[in-house]
């Protein structure tokens, strides 16, 4: 059963449209030329006929009912061709002169031209045309034209419209299934391939054919949809993987002490404090991790509202100044006044906390960390400067992915998903993230757009 | 004291109530919306802890339906990280305080024991003007500190932070609960931000007393004064 699935293809039923209006198009068009050719000629003929009749009036008023019966005479006797025909009859409808034998019924319907078949001696109907004309008392005159030539071509124009049509309507169809065979052959292998990675395999793409029609750029689109999927799913799996493969060294960690503390008689309280602790170290690290998944998801969205960055940030400053202080390193910020940003308070501030815990952190004591937040042409660039170690040049993209920890802060406590969680706070306020070299040390600059985005 | 505790989540509701139970509270637990509303509409109870995802009828509606019907028991509203959190929503709907899961339970207690006293001291707190804890005088109008009759000098946020711990005197509060009630920003201080502020406001309230106020209570938070109960 190939054809039912046919006829349910969306460009089959275009075809079949497309076939209706071609069809009806073309039979306006026979329309307009028969009306413009044979429906001319035909006007000719009848205006011909009106002509006579109005000269051989004419006649009967000069020349009366002798001189009319004779001039239709002269006319028979001229007409060799026999295609004009008259008939002149008496009230009674006894034929007085003419080259016709009887007066047609069809004539007594109507006072303007009509059609009919006149029968001729020998049997043979012929189309013609009349109109007839009363004078005297009773008397009667039929004056026509035979139009049998316009007959035919009338036919043979009739024949050629079904003919027309039904070509027309045929090379319309069979288009349109070789179009809709074609059509579905790319949407089935289109279709085949987005089966296969439902099923799983998501390294499959839709062949490509090389051309540049529009089913050439779904295919291209959806293939450059599969590629994005294919990195997202990537990144997911990487995520997943460092996330079990960073926790699972705490846990384990913690497995064993627990495991110590049990085999002993009196569990001491300082191990148990311990592992309290750890557990609670990984709650953290689990905390953060879902920090960042639910400000990456845009949950925080909703809330955003026009902030005070300065206020925010002039805040967060008054807060780790002391701290700062304490590991002797020098503070110092620089903020501009009333920079306002469409955001979140808590995510926004957290985010400078993160920067600020990752300075003091990397700052050796008697260095410096500088916070400075300037309005830009349409941006607020917030940037926190540190004269710590720095980020070589070939990890500073890699420092914002979770758990990414460099070799040298290895020693150092922390989770690696800082920066990560700054990161998707960027994005999600349509900012930008950037570390750079203070040479020594680093510059982390955050920056908002100033306008609601 | 009597607690009721409306969670559905099970080990989480052991785990409150076995850990407010050693702490000598009288503890309740209702395991969906319907119930907990009907136990804390009938019984009396001294606080509640509500999950805000609950079965059959939601925390939030709890809350407010307990409130429009002139029922103002404290209420600590919990709810898990990743859900939809809006603390406003949760304070809004009538909840006193808002904890985020997973907390620790000394977070959580703390929090209550807070929530107790507030409720406990309605109506005398409206006219306090002057804080006391031993012989540390707050006096909130004239915005000045002494101890035992010399007057100590506090930065604006300095005094932000000792009113903070003598209006909870006696009480444990969590760095969180400092970062909150102070600063007014609710997360968790990754680094040691909070014992900074506090171990300078230490030197200036306890290092040339005999007697220290400002304790430390160890993988929890600090406490102001005495076991004043």
């Amino acid at each position: 059963m190939r054809l039912p699935s046919i006829l349910r293809t969306g460009v089959f039923q275009l075809t079949m449209v497309y076939m209706a209006l071609f069809g009806a198009s073309v039979a306006a068009l026979f329309i307009f030329t028969y009306w413009s050719t044979i429906g001319s000629i035909e006007r000719q003929s009848d205006s011909v006929i009106e002509a006579e009749i109005r000269g051989l009036a004419e006649q009967y008023e000069r020349r009366g009912l002798p001189g009319l019966v004779e001039i239709i005479r002269e006319r028979v006797r001229r007409d060799t061709q026999g295609r004009s025909v008259y008939l002149f009859v008496d009230s009674s409808l006894r034929p007085i002169a003419g080259n016709m034998a009887y007066w047609p019924q069809e004539l007594n319907r109507s006072s303007g031209l009509v059609s009919f078949f006149k029968i001729n001696a020998d049997g043979v109907q012929i189309p013609a045309r009349a109109r007839v004309l009363t004078v005297g008392q009773g008397y009667r005159l039929m004056v026509g034209r035979e139009i049998n030539e316009l007959a035919l071509i009338n036919q043979d124009f009739r024949r050629a419209l079904v003919w027309g049509i039904g070509l027309t309507m045929g090379l319309a169809l069979a288009g349109g299934i070789l179009m809709s065979l074609q059509a579905q052959r790319r949407i089935a292998r289109l279709n085949r391939t987005t089966r296969q990675i439902i099923a799983g395999d998501l390294s499959r793409r839709v062949p490509t054919t090389g051309g540049r029609d529009e089913f050439e750029e779904l295919t291209q689109n959806v293939n450059a949809m599969l590629d994005q999927i294919e990195n997202l799913m990537a990144g997911l799996r990487h995520v997943g993987d460092s996330i079990a493969h960073d926790l699972r060294g705490p846990l384990t960690r913690l497995g064993n002490q627990l495991e110590l503390l049990a085999a002993e008689a009196e569990p001491s309280r300082e191990g148990l404090t311990m592992c309290a602790e750890q557990a609670e170290g990984l709650l953290a690290t689990f905390n953060a991790l879902l920090r960042i998944s639910r400000v990456e998801s845009g949950a925080y969205r909703s809330a955003f509202a026009e902030l005070d960055l300065s206020g925010i940030v002039s805040d967060i400053c008054e807060l780790y100044h002391a701290a700062a202080e304490d590991e002797r390193i020098t503070f110092s910020s620089e903020i501009e006044p009333s920079i306002a940003v469409f955001g979140d308070r808590e995510l926004l501030a957290q985010a400078l906390t993160n920067l600020l815990d990752n300075a003091i952190k990397y700052t050796p004591q008697g260095g410096s960390i500088v916070v400075r937040l300037i309005q830009e042409a349409d941006s607020a660039c917030l940037e926190v400067a540190d004269n710590g170690p720095g980020v070589p040049a070939k990890d500073r993209e890699r420092v914002f992915e979770r758990f990414a920890r460099l070799d040298q802060s290895r020693s150092l406590p922390g989770n690696g998903l800082g920066l990560a969680l700054v990161k998707a706070v960027a994005e999600q306020h349509g900012g930008t993230l950037e570390v750079a070299d203070n040479s020594p040390g680093l510059i982390v600059s955050l920056k908002l757009p100033s306008k609601q985005p | 004291m009597r607690i009721l505790i409306i969670e559905d989540d099970k080990d989480v509701a052991s785990f409150i109530q076995s850990g407010l139970q050693q702490s000598g509270w009288n503890v309740d637990h209702a395991d969906n919306g319907k119930d907990g509303l009907f136990l804390a509409a009938t019984e009396s109870y001294d606080a509640l802890v509500v999950d805000r995802m609950l079965p059959a009828v939601d925390g939030l509606t709890v809350i407010r339906t307990l409130r429009a019907s002139g029922i103002q028991t404290p209420v600590l509203v919990l709810s898990a990280l990743g859900e939809v959190d809006d603390r406003v929503a949760g304070l809004k709907a009538g909840g006193d305080d808002y904890l985020v899961k997973p907390f620790a339970f000394s977070e959580l207690s703390a929090r209550l024991e807070a929530l107790l006293r507030r409720s406990g001291e309605h109506g005398s707190t409206q006219a306090t003007t002057v804080l006391n804890v031993a012989d540390l005088k707050m006096d909130l109008l004239r915005r000045d500190v002494s101890r035992a009759a010399t007057k100590i000098d506090l930065q604006p946020r300095e005094f932000q932070l000792l009113e903070f711990l003598m209006r909870h005197a006696g009480q444990v509060v969590t760095r969180t609960m400092l970062l909150e009630g102070v600063w007014d920003y609710h997360f968790d201080p990754q680094t040691n931000v909070i014992d900074v502020h506090i171990s300078r406001l230490r030197a200036k309230i306890d290092r040339d007393f005999d007697v220290p106020l400002l304790h430390t209570v160890r993988g929890v938070g600090y406490k102001l004064g005495g076991d004043t109960n």
